[in-house]
């Protein structure tokens, strides 16, 4: 059973996600880094579940798949309003509240 | 009437006030005459009721004194073993009848005297929670509930201090709260350590007392447990060197602060002694003894010579607080029956006197607009009657024999002569020297005081100033009962003698079976 | 990898699906919520514009009506436990429920008024509180790796949109995307700490997970999975240094929704932690200790310095509540020498009390809003004049916040400090000693707001007449100021007593 190897996949995934995350400054460009996250996360349950014998693991990963993408709605509905109000998606921008 | 008193007593008389307040905060602020009625009401009904207590108390003879009466031991925070646990003794019962009389007294001087930007509402409100907040210190007979109602008490005064105060009144505010804060967090990490070390079962102050006289725990905890406690009310005494926020407090709060500050905030740091820190430590207050001993009469001496160098009358009577608060610690650092007793007599004559000299500093400055000693004088001509009375109350104040402050000071000076056994013998007679020697000094300051503010001729700014008149009947009314009470216990103090000599013997335990009989 | 795959599919055709029994009195809390939230939403849609005065009523009630459970099961007493242990509702879940329910009814009637005179889409907005809190009600009873993940976005998804909700303000807008996109970071991150759990264990459900990871000690994988689950919800409760959206949420967001996240949003995030921390990490104290102290030490102290700072009221708060965050977390640091119910009653306890207080001031700066149509602290000079019983009821919430007897926050301190004094370890006493340190600065910055209400004169030209405040403000004020008085005082006990979690 070839888990190491998903697990790497994995933990690349999630390490690009993280660094784009504290990188990029475009809000979508944030929102597809923690897509990557999430996505490493399911590679991460699925493995782990074929590995162990489980059904947890894929019922884990659908109920994290379907979550993520009322969360991504959600966001790039904020990332549009701001868009709108600022003909801008760029995060440091955002900056009237500081302190 | 005795079940009641027995059932429910206590708590009524400590909540009491609070319904009172929760009353006004119903009613409309601009109806003043109604708040001050309500105010006062309030706490003429609570001091009838303690009255009655109190002389039922007076009844049971002196056999009963001792043990705690109308106890209500009631289950509150089951947990952590507080509980609502109240009681009177002879320790507790003068400083409530002291209570209970000077808070109706400043409500009457009140009644035309609202200090500074007015809102009476508000003002009486935050002085019944003062009444509730000392009475229920006084009565207190578990840590936690006695640290709840000490904090109480710190709020209101803060807030009186800082709204209707002079104008330092921020700093003066900041400052108080500031200081005795500190000391009552210390205070509580005490209690805490306290609790932890005699097995975490109760916060009783008899159990506490019991469980420390049986056990054995190290000498060097009961002295660090002694000291966070010390720090505590040695700051609410204040003992020198903490005192520095009394002068500025006392200078800035309103007359009426000034007065329930002198008269009954203070007793909470020496009551705390008597009842708390004594009582259940006393291997570690024969340590400590020495060093209280210490600073109480440098705290004589130092209040002294500060009301020399004071130019506001004030800030005079409030370094006098200092010095006589000293003797009070020194009657408690000898730990005998003798000294303790003196000092209980010592806190209510100081309430009493220095109440009253607060009183008049108050209503001179009403009538001059400024209390600063070089621009009084001739109190005597423009206003005879309260001339007299800053002069009776300045007697009183200097320990004049057959007059309430010599019984306070004369027999706290004896005691020193012999302390506890374990106490050095040598080092409290310097002592007592030394607080002889500020007798002579307090002489000094409060007749130079007299003279010149009542003696001579008035200054020319205030010869022919229409608003200086003579005493007003609100101020009568308020001054009268204090007078009479001064001279009453100077010829009869045998009844506050009485009454708190055997719960002292009874407190100090394994003090007195071991010290002289 | 195919093979396994079909063995799993050919297992599961052997036992055919049986649908587990459910206890319809467990869930009844839920169920009333949801059907309450679905009525709102149907209302909504049949009146339209006619019936929009009626809405917040009606959630309200909904709330009220969720809580009639909440006390049958309370008083039946038996703690119910559903799904093969993934759902317990025993009296821990219960006392949070409850608190959950009275925090949304509160900040319902909080919302009220302001939602209604703002020009806002406002029966959506109830509709995403109620959503919200169920989110709360599925988080106190879940036991389950899965049933946390799901409660914890149902709480947050909703909170996204209402920090935007001013739609046209780009403050709201940023408040909603710093805390959108943090939350969803925070969510990611700590997926990734609960997967690794999962491939460790082979199960979801924390008491199996406890028991699975008990003797395998402390390896790098175990550690990793326990740092970043601890770190999600560490953004969710705003410890340092994962609090940096809390302020600039707090101050863009409406402010009703700023109290919901102060104190909902905050308490369910603890909630999350102290289930997964305390079930799942129960053996592991060797890895979640250490971690939770640096984070409780580093959140009260930053938070305090930072808020000293502030001159804005709401960004005071949000500051003084990541402090506040740090006291909570304390008894975290210390479950193995005291037992996890004890730490959890400690929490549970300040929970209550600072939902109680918070809400409190929330209700008090909402009201004096009104008026200044400021949240600086400078504005509320001379408060006293024109709003006196505005000053009092804040200056009540500020000491309780302070930890001054006799209002609630001194009790919800004491037992924080007695949790960590108990086992006189050395961790436990140094934090009480940074938390001591901490409760006197934090007494410094409640004061000045005070010495502005009380001391200082209004500035010329400020309209000196008495503020009005409408009913559904003044109904919350008056549930947060009793809870806030009796809590310190004459029901400290029985408050002990029910957050006493010895059937833990």
């Amino acid at each position: 059973m070839l888990l190491n190897q998903f697990l790497g996949l994995a933990a690349i995934l999630f390490c690009i996600g993280v660094y784009g995350v504290l990188t990029r400054r475009n809000g979508v460009m944030v929102l597809m880094s923690i897509e990557l996250i999430l996505n490493a996360v399911n590679i991460n349950l699925v493995a782990f579940g074929a590995y162990q014998g489980d059904v947890g693991g894929q019922v884990f990963a659908l109920f994290v798949i379907a979550v993520a993408a009322a969360e991504v709605g959600v966001g790039l509905a904020i990332v549009l309003l701001i868009y709108r109000n600022r003909r801008s998606i760029d995060v440091s921008e955002a900056d009237l509240l500081q302190g | 009437m005795t079940e009641f008193f027995n059932d429910w007593g206590i708590t009524a008389l400590v909540f009491l006030p609070l319904v009172g307040a929760l009353l006004m905060m119903l009613v409309p602020a601009k109806d003043e005459e109604l708040h001050k009625t309500i105010a006062l009401g309030t706490t003429v009904i609570t001091g009838v009721l303690g009255g009655f207590m109190l002389w039922d108390f007076w009844g049971m003879g002196k056999a009963n004194w001792s043990t705690l009466q109308y106890v209500q031991d009631r289950t509150w925070i089951d947990v952590i073993n507080a509980r609502y646990f109240v009681g009177i003794d002879g320790i507790s019962a003068p400083l409530i009848a002291l209570t209970l009389l000077v808070v109706p007294l400043v409500l009457i001087y009140s009644w035309n005297h609202i200090p500074n930007p007015g809102n009476a509402k508000m003002f009486l409100i935050l002085i019944l929670v003062l009444h509730t907040g000392m009475l229920g210190s006084f009565v207190a007979q578990d840590l936690v509930l006695f640290f709840v109602f000490f904090e109480v008490v710190l709020l209101p005064m803060y807030f009186m201090i800082g709204v209707w105060g002079g104008e330092q009144r921020l700093y003066a505010a900041i400052k108080f709260f500031l200081f005795t804060l500190f000391g009552s967090a210390l205070m509580l990490v005490s209690f805490l350590a306290l609790y932890w070390v005699t097995g975490g079962t109760t916060f009783s102050i008899p159990g506490l007392a019991d469980q420390v006289a049986a056990g054995d725990i190290a000498l060097g905890t009961q002295v660090a447990i002694f000291g966070g406690m010390f720090l505590g009310f040695g700051i609410k005494v204040p003992m020198f060197p903490f005192h520095t926020w009394l002068p500025d407090a006392h200078t800035q709060a309103p007359t009426q602060g000034s007065v329930i500050l002198a008269a009954v905030l203070l007793k909470l740091g020496t009551y705390g002694f008597v009842r708390i820190a004594i009582p259940i430590l006393p291997e570690a207050a024969v340590e400590w003894a020495p060093w209280i001993g210490l600073l109480a009469v440098i705290g004589i001496i130092y209040g002294a010579l500060g009301c020399l160098a004071q130019t506001d009358m004030k800030r005079l009577i409030a370094f006098s607080s200092v010095a006589h608060m000293g003797y009070v610690m020194l009657g408690i650092a000898t730990l005998t029956p003798f000294g303790i007793n003196a000092a209980i007599f010592g806190m209510v004559a100081h309430g009493l006197i220095t109440g009253m000299l607060f009183f008049i500093a108050g209503s001179v400055k009403d009538r001059f607009h400024t209390l600063e000693i070089k621009r009084l004088g001739g109190l005597l001509v423009q206003a005879p009657k309260m001339g007299w009375i800053l002069g009776f109350c300045t007697m009183a104040s200097l320990g004049l024999p057959g007059l309430a402050g010599f019984w306070g000071e004369f027999p706290a000076i004896l005691a020193a002569y012999s302390p506890a056994e374990g106490i050095s013998t040598t080092l409290f007679r310097v002592y007592m020297v030394i607080a002889a020697l500020g007798t002579v000094l307090a002489a000094g300051y409060l007749l130079w005081l007299l003279q010149r503010t009542a003696f001579g001729t008035p200054s020319e700014e205030f010869a022919d100033d229409p608003e200086i008149v003579d005493m007003h009947a609100s101020e009568w009314i308020a001054w009268l009962p204090l007078l009479v009470l001064i001279v009453f216990f100077g010829f009869l103090p045998g009844i506050i003698f009485d009454l708190t000599d055997g719960t002292v013997v009874d407190r100090l335990g394994s003090l007195v079976a071991e010290g002289s009989p | 990898m195919v093979a396994t795959l079909l063995g799993i599919l050919a297992q599961i055709e052997q036992a055919p699906f049986v649908r587990p029994a459910i206890d319809w009195h467990a869930v009844a809390p839920e169920l009333v919520l949801l059907a309450g939230g679905a009525l709102v939403t149907v209302f909504d849609l049949i009146f339209m514009e006619r019936g929009r005065k009626y809405i917040p009523t009606l959630t309200g009630l909904t709330f009220l009506a969720a809580l009639v459970p909440v006390l049958t099961l309370w008083d039946n007493g038996i703690a119910r436990s559903l799904f093969d242990g993934a759902y317990i509702t025993d009296r821990y879940a219960l006392v949070l429920k409850a608190l959950f329910l009275l925090s949304g009814y509160v900040i319902v009637l909080m919302s009220t008024n302001y939602m209604a005179e703002g020009d806002y889409y406002d029966s959506e907005y109830y509709q995403l509180i109620s959503a919200s809190i169920l989110g709360m009600l599925v988080m106190a009873s879940s036991r389950d790796l899965i049933g946390i993940f799901v409660a914890l976005e149902l709480i947050s998804i909703p909170a996204y949109l209402m920090a935007a909700w001013r739609k046209r303000d780009l403050k709201s807008n940023e408040a909603g995307l710093k805390y959108m996109l943090m939350g969803v970071f925070a969510s990611a991150i700590m997926l990734y700490g609960m997967s690794l759990l999962y491939g460790l264990t082979g199960d979801t459900k924390l008491r199996s997970i406890s028991s699975a990871i008990a003797d395998q000690g402390t390896t790098p994988i175990i550690t990793m999975a326990i740092i970043f689950v601890i770190i999600g919800f560490g953004f969710k409760v705003s410890a340092v240094p994962f609090h940096t959206w809390a302020p600039d949420t707090y101050e863009g967001a409406p402010t009703p929704l700023t109290a919901f996240l102060a104190v909902a949003s905050k308490a369910a995030g603890f909630v999350a932690l102290m289930n997964v921390v305390l079930y799942a990490f129960e053996f592991q104290p060797e890895i979640a200790e250490p971690f939770i102290w640096l984070l409780s030490a580093a959140t009260m102290t930053v938070g305090n310095l930072i808020a000293i700072r502030q001159t804005n009221v709401v960004r005071l708060l949000a500051y003084s509540g990541v402090a506040q965050a740090g006291y909570m977390l304390a008894p975290l640091a210390v479950y193995e020498v005291n037992g996890i119910e004890a730490s959890a009653s400690a929490v549970v306890t300040y929970l209550v009390i600072y939902a109680a207080m918070n809400l409190g001031a929330f209700a008090v700066i909402m009201a004096a809003a009104r008026r200044t149509r400021s949240g600086e602290i400078d504005s509320y000079r001379g408060m006293l004049n024109w709003a006196p019983g505005l000053t009092v009821l804040m200056t009540i919430f500020l000491f309780s916040l302070a930890g001054i007897p006799p209002f609630g926050g001194w009790f919800a301190k004491f037992e924080v400090f007695r949790v960590l004094l108990t086992g006189n370890t050395f961790s436990g006493v140094s934090l009480a000693v940074i938390a001591a340190v901490n409760s006197v600065v934090a007494a410094f910055y409640y004061l000045n707001i005070m010495k502005n209400m009380w001391f200082m004169d209004a500035p010329e030209g400020t309209d000196q007449s008495k503020l009005k405040i409408p009913s559904p403000l003044v109904a919350a004020l008056a549930i947060t100021l009793i809870v806030t008085l009796v809590t310190g005082t004459v029901l400290a006990g029985p408050l002990r007593n029910a957050t006493d979690f010895l059937a833990f």
